[in-house]
């Protein structure tokens, strides 16, 4: 298996991965619900996560105000900061890093907890035990990550809108009303609804790579570790991945 | 179970607050593009619309007032655009208003402005009115104006540039502005004119005066310039003045012969005036008189007491006392 050329893994891993993807829907779609597992789920994925993706939406607001500023008073344009600042934050940064943050912590979280699962045999247990494993760890992970992490996008806009308002009052002078005056006013459905549906792609991405990093470990502790370390990389990739298609179909579309 | 429902219920506060945010955010960014008041149609036909779309800002008086419904093509010389304009402005906006398309800014996006008109019609609009419209400015027109005003300015620049030159070129000229002597006589001469100008503010002003004096009092002065009657008689006057004075004239001329020939000593006066000798004759013949006359009262005392002739002398003497 290591001996295999990279392109063969590569394309193995996909064809897994494509596969694991239509066990879950075929799990998710047949058969009874874990509901009260899913609503654990969600806590943990999106409640433990909002003080986190909070504070880095914060400062992303804040940052990316302060940042934009000079060049816009270089243009003499300084009243288009909140314009500016809140149509790139809610059209890409605030998505992109909330997804980013839950692939990092939701993503190793659920790679390093199936992970260890599998390699201490409780997944082969349950399935011992009449328990369906995919359906009782794998779908109410993704699912409540699929739910969450749009929720999470959506209060981090909020945020990092807040820190863009305290930025721009920094050095210049903008009112709260006018501040969320001219927010309301330049971002239009065109740029809201693509954001948010993409979180929702994001989200299951961050799921369904951390369930199968974690449900197909291997080699022990060590292969925990690997587990975690790759759902990470690979759901961040794959956001960036989802984000360039996302844009696309938005543009052709006209969403712009 | 316990833990689980403190979870639950801060999961809920969590799911709750994403939700609130979505519905306020949908809400808000729809409010701005009048998707929940009551709005009525209006459209407008323009020529060109310079890149207008649908959903760009429709302003009343430079208010956002709604929205670009749709813009499409009419006939191959007018688009119509028809605009959702919220109810609540329905009662400011009058037939005679007029839309034109402007631009937000500089470069900004494209919006369809809306302005009443002075002594317009007083009717309000009402849902499928068409409005009046305006020519947009063109920014090609504009540029082809600017082209044909860079071309003069060629020309321009062009002559003052041979101007230029040749003043360069002329020594008399430039002697003539290095000249301080002439600037030093030209400021005397100004100061001077300056001087004469404020004195003959003066004098007019005197003059306003006196012509106001003249034409307020009945003196000889007044009278000599505003009684039309006594003109004429002057008139006369001067003209027999000349008449008499040319008499004078003739009167002088013969007197001046006179004289002249009083004094060569032609004829009697002038002998008497001239002659000496004549003079001295004259007066020893008067002496010889004299004593004539002296001899002759004598005779006739002696007569008187003749007494022939003493009754004739008697007889006077009554005559006179009676």
């Amino acid at each position: 298996m290591i001996n295999k050329p990279a392109l063969i893994r590569f394309l193995e891993e996909a064809g897994d991965i494509t596969r694991f993807t239509l066990r879950f829907f075929r799990e998710l779609f047949h058969g009874r619900f874990e509901f009260n597992e899913l609503l654990r789920q969600s806590f943990f994925i999106g409640y433990k996560s909002l003080g986190l993706v909070g504070l880095t939406a914060f400062i992303m607001g804040l940052v990316i105000t302060i940042q934009s500023r000079p060049t816009l008073v270089e243009f003499g344009a300084e009243a288009w900061l909140p314009k500016m600042v809140s149509i790139s934050l809610i059209r890409e940064i605030v998505p992109v890093i909330t997804a980013l943050i839950c692939a990092g912590k939701i993503g190793s979280g659920i790679g390093a907890e199936l992970g260890s699962m599998r390699v201490t045999e409780q997944i082969d247990a349950m399935e011992v035990s009449g328990t369906n494993p995919m359906k009782y760890l794998v779908v109410t992970r993704v699912v409540a990550a699929v739910l969450t992490i749009p929720l999470l996008a959506l209060l981090a806009d909020a945020i990092a809108l807040y820190g863009g308002y305290l930025g721009c009052n920094i050095h210049g002078a903008v009112s709260w009303r006018l501040f969320w005056n001219q927010v309301f006013e330049t971002n239009t459905y065109s740029d809201v609804i693509p954001a948010i549906t993409k979180t929702f792609f994001f989200g299951f991405a961050v799921g369904i790579i951390g369930c199968y990093k974690g449900y197909n470990s291997r080699k022990g502790t060590e292969g925990v570790g690997r587990s975690a370390n790759q759902a990470v990389v690979i759901a961040s990739l794959l956001i960036f991945i989802l984000d360039l298609i996302a844009v696309q179909i938005a543009d052709v579309l006209g969403l712009t | 179970m316990k833990k689980s429902i403190s979870q639950n219920a801060r999961l809920g506060i969590f799911v709750i607050a994403g939700t609130v945010f979505l519905v306020v955010l949908l809400y808000m960014i729809g409010a701005k593009r009048s998707l929940f008041s009551s709005t009525f149609r209006i459209s407008a036909q323009f020529y060109n619309v310079n890149g207008l779309m649908e959903g760009n800002n429709v302003r009343f008086s430079g208010i956002n007032v709604g929205i670009v419904e749709q813009v499409e093509i009419n006939t191959d010389s007018t688009i119509k655009v028809t605009m959702l304009i919220e109810d609540k402005v329905k009662q400011y906006v009058k037939k005679s208003a007029v839309a034109s398309v402007g631009t937000d800014g500089l470069m900004g996006n494209k919006l369809v402005n809306i302005n009443s008109v002075k002594n317009g019609s007083i009717a309000h609009v009402e849902d499928g009115d068409i409005l009046n419209t305006l020519k947009p400015i063109e920014t090609d027109e504009m540029l082809r104006t600017l082209n044909t005003t860079n071309d003069n300015i060629k020309f321009i620049t062009g002559d003052l540039k041979k101007i230029t030159q040749k003043i360069n070129s002329s020594n008399t000229l430039w002697s003539l502005l290095m000249d301080t002597v002439i600037a030093d006589n030209l400021k005397q001469a100004i100061v001077n004119i300056k001087v004469t100008g404020s004195r003959t503010a003066i004098i007019t002003g005197d003059l306003q005066e006196i012509t106001k004096g003249f034409k307020n009092s009945k003196s000889l002065v007044a009278t000599l310039f505003t009684d039309t009657m006594l003109s004429s008689e002057l008139e006369n006057t001067i003209l027999k003045l000349n008449v008499s004075s040319d008499k004078i004239a003739y009167v002088s001329g013969d007197l001046s012969t006179l004289t002249s020939k009083m004094k060569s000593g032609e004829g009697t006066i002038g002998m008497l005036v001239t002659d000496s000798v004549f003079a001295n004759d004259l007066r020893s013949t008067l002496k010889n008189l004299d004593k004539g006359t002296k001899g002759f009262d004598d005779n006739m005392e002696a007569l008187k007491h003749n007494f022939l002739l003493r009754n004739y002398f008697k007889k006077q003497a009554k005559k006179a006392k009676n």
